[in-house]
């Protein structure tokens, strides 16, 4: 394939189509610098090569060379209530700089607080000082990288007293009013629904569809009184329903990204989930109007239980450390 | 302070604590009062998920970066180490790769430990990897450009050394050690205790392989001259001074030593100052 090469672009958000690709992750380095697989593009997370130099750059720019490179971050704090990181951005704008993705993507989240920093996804309660807060950090993280910045709803495994919207609601008014994409798990829907008791389908239908820049597909790991988005095994066929009525309401092909950060597969594994999530988008567009998703919110799962192992979930997948020198 | 952040900052230290939350009074009662549960979870069990969470992501983060330090404690010591480092130095930087980076301050002040020399040269050796792993990028310096440099200007020339190179002065053999655990841990089998044995240890990166070498005295306090910013005349000076050469065997002895520094990687630039 030709470097960089996009086929169209998403309305509203001007942000060009990527297609099906997959998140950039060490096991997988040497068979897609030694095959060139045939990948639309690749997401990396943002914070594994905000470094100065060695290999994580190198694979870097091995990758730019042949793949459009989007950016995706899980240590910005933008819901915190410290001040955003100043070396945080400065590392992240020098990195954008590299990778010139078409763009970028945090969550809608906080990460720690009275400057320890916790490295977590943590839920922020739907109310209007979140709303107010994420909004002006969201306009001066957009000004400054200058890149489209989107925002991802996030799994979670507790909720606030003080919330007073829902979280499509939340979701909706930061996204509108800071004028930003909306980075759309629809994993993370289905198992915030599971674990707080609402209505995938809802949040499906309530959020502003033309705003939905990428959608992010994983698989989770049901242990019975609540799930985690481990990140690990294929696409749940319930998340797979809530792609296809994702895509029938927005009713213009999204690029679409599957994660899969534990218990890594082989290269071949991934690829055949990016196959099956072309063909859900093009049943999902092909499909006449009004045509409800087959969706049962309820279906039981395997739960993995003692299985989940002690990392539990992660964000991203294992680092490139030394340790391995 | 906003109703917001307070309860970020109450929630942000309920978890970092390091014992089970729902034998916590004080965190059940907070939960119940800002957490609304679920059909399934208590108040207190969502946030205990978070909790469980803190700290199996920053020890196992540790572990990853710290095989030859958990070689040689062993999981209860090792656990309790970790546990007491997070506990007193909370992580503060965004990424976990800097997350040991006060670890082998840590260790040194840990005088329960059985081993506490063996332990902190240790973590400085895995410490001093990881800088090195994704330090900056740089061409080394060829030996031939060394022999350009005209006689009259070696007063005024430094050698820089390698971004991507730590020097350590350690009482164990822990490089060696490092790769026996590393070894031991593939392959099965026991490692034992090394006695001592000073050494001057380079922990660098080549292109993108890191390694450590073992040097002399002399060599190494030449080195240590060139990370100080000591110009090469001066820092020879020094190193005849202080015993590790004679004049007569200088001139043979740099040379072989700046080609072996050379070949090494360790020198990026000589700058005229």
């Amino acid at each position: 394939m030709s470097p960089r090469r996009v086929r169209g672009s998403t309305s509203r958000l001007r942000v060009p189509l990527l297609g099906v690709g997959v998140g950039l992750r060490v096991p997988h380095y040497a068979h897609i610098l030694r095959e060139r697989p045939r990948v639309d593009f690749f997401e990396i997370i943002s914070e594994n090569f905000m470094v100065d130099g060695g290999k994580p750059l190198y694979h870097l720019d091995c990758v730019l060379e042949g793949y459009p490179v989007i950016q995706h971050g899980v240590s910005l704090n933008i819901g915190g209530p410290d001040p955003i990181d100043r070396e945080y951005l400065t590392r992240l704008k020098a990195l954008v700089r590299r990778v010139k993705p078409a763009w970028l993507s945090d969550h809608f989240c906080w990460s720690g607080a009275g400057g320890a920093h916790l490295h977590d996804l943590l839920p922020l309660p739907y109310c209007d000082e979140a709303v107010a807060r994420l909004v002006e950090r969201a306009h001066m993280v957009q000004d400054f990288l200058e890149v489209r910045f989107a925002l991802e709803n996030t799994s979670s495994y507790m909720s606030y007293t003080q919330s007073s919207m829902t979280e499509w609601q939340f979701v909706s008014e930061v996204v509108e009013r800071a004028d930003i994409g909306l980075m759309f798990d629809v994993n993370n829907v289905f198992v915030s629904s599971y674990n707080h008791g609402f209505d995938p389908l809802e949040f499906v239908r309530s959020v502003p569809h033309e705003r939905i820049l990428q959608i992010h597909l994983a698989g989770h790991t049901n242990l019975g009184t609540h799930i985690i988005d481990t990140h690990r095994g294929h696409v749940h066929d319930a998340v797979w329903a809530l792609y296809r009525e994702t895509l029938r309401l927005a009713a213009v092909p999204i690029s679409t990204l599957i994660e899969w950060d534990d218990e890594i597969p082989e290269f071949e594994v991934l690829m055949a989930e990016v196959e099956r999530a072309k063909r859900e988008q093009a049943l999902a567009l092909g499909s006449p109007a009004g045509a409800g998703p087959e969706l049962d919110p309820s279906t039981p799962e395997l739960s993995a239980g003692a299985a989940l192992g002690a990392r539990g979930w992660q964000q991203g997948g294992p680092r490139e450390t030394a340790a391995g020198d | 302070m906003s109703s917001l952040t307070q309860l970020q900052l109450e929630l942000a230290a309920f978890l970092r604590k390091r014992t089970l939350l729902e034998n916590d009074r004080a965190a059940t009662a907070w939960a119940e009062a800002a957490l609304t549960g679920s059909s399934s979870l208590s108040p207190v069990q969502q946030l205990e998920i978070y909790r469980e969470q803190f700290w199996l992501r920053h020890t196992s983060s540790l572990l990853e970066d710290f095989p030859g330090l958990s070689g040689i404690l062993g999981q209860r010591a090792w656990e309790r180490l970790v546990e007491g480092y997070l506990e007193r130095d909370p992580p503060e930087h965004f990424s976990l790769r800097d997350l040991g980076a006060r670890l082998p301050a840590y260790v040194a002040d840990q005088s329960w430990l059985e081993q506490p020399s063996l332990c902190h040269d240790m973590a400085l050796l895995e410490w001093a990897t990881i800088e090195c792993f994704d330090a900056p990028d740089t061409e080394p310096l060829d030996a031939a450009e060394l022999q350009q440099i005209p006689p009259e200007a070696w007063t005024r020339a430094a050698c820089v050394l390698n971004p991507a190179l730590r020097l350590l002065q350690v009482d164990y053999p822990v490089a060696e050690l490092r790769r026996a655990l590393k070894r031991c841990r593939l392959e099965g089998g026991t490692v034992s205790y090394p006695d001592k044995k000073p050494q001057n240890l380079v922990v660098y990166r080549r292109q993108r392989e890191l390694d450590v070498a073992s040097v002399s005295n002399g060599a190494w306090d030449l080195l240590e001259c060139f990370a100080a910013g000591i110009p090469l005349l001066e820092a020879v000076e020094g190193v005849v001074t202080r015993g590790h050469v004679t004049e007569s065997e200088l001139g043979a002895w740099l040379t072989a030593l700046l080609r072996d520094f050379a070949a090494n990687g360790w020198v990026a630039r000589v700058e005229l100052r």
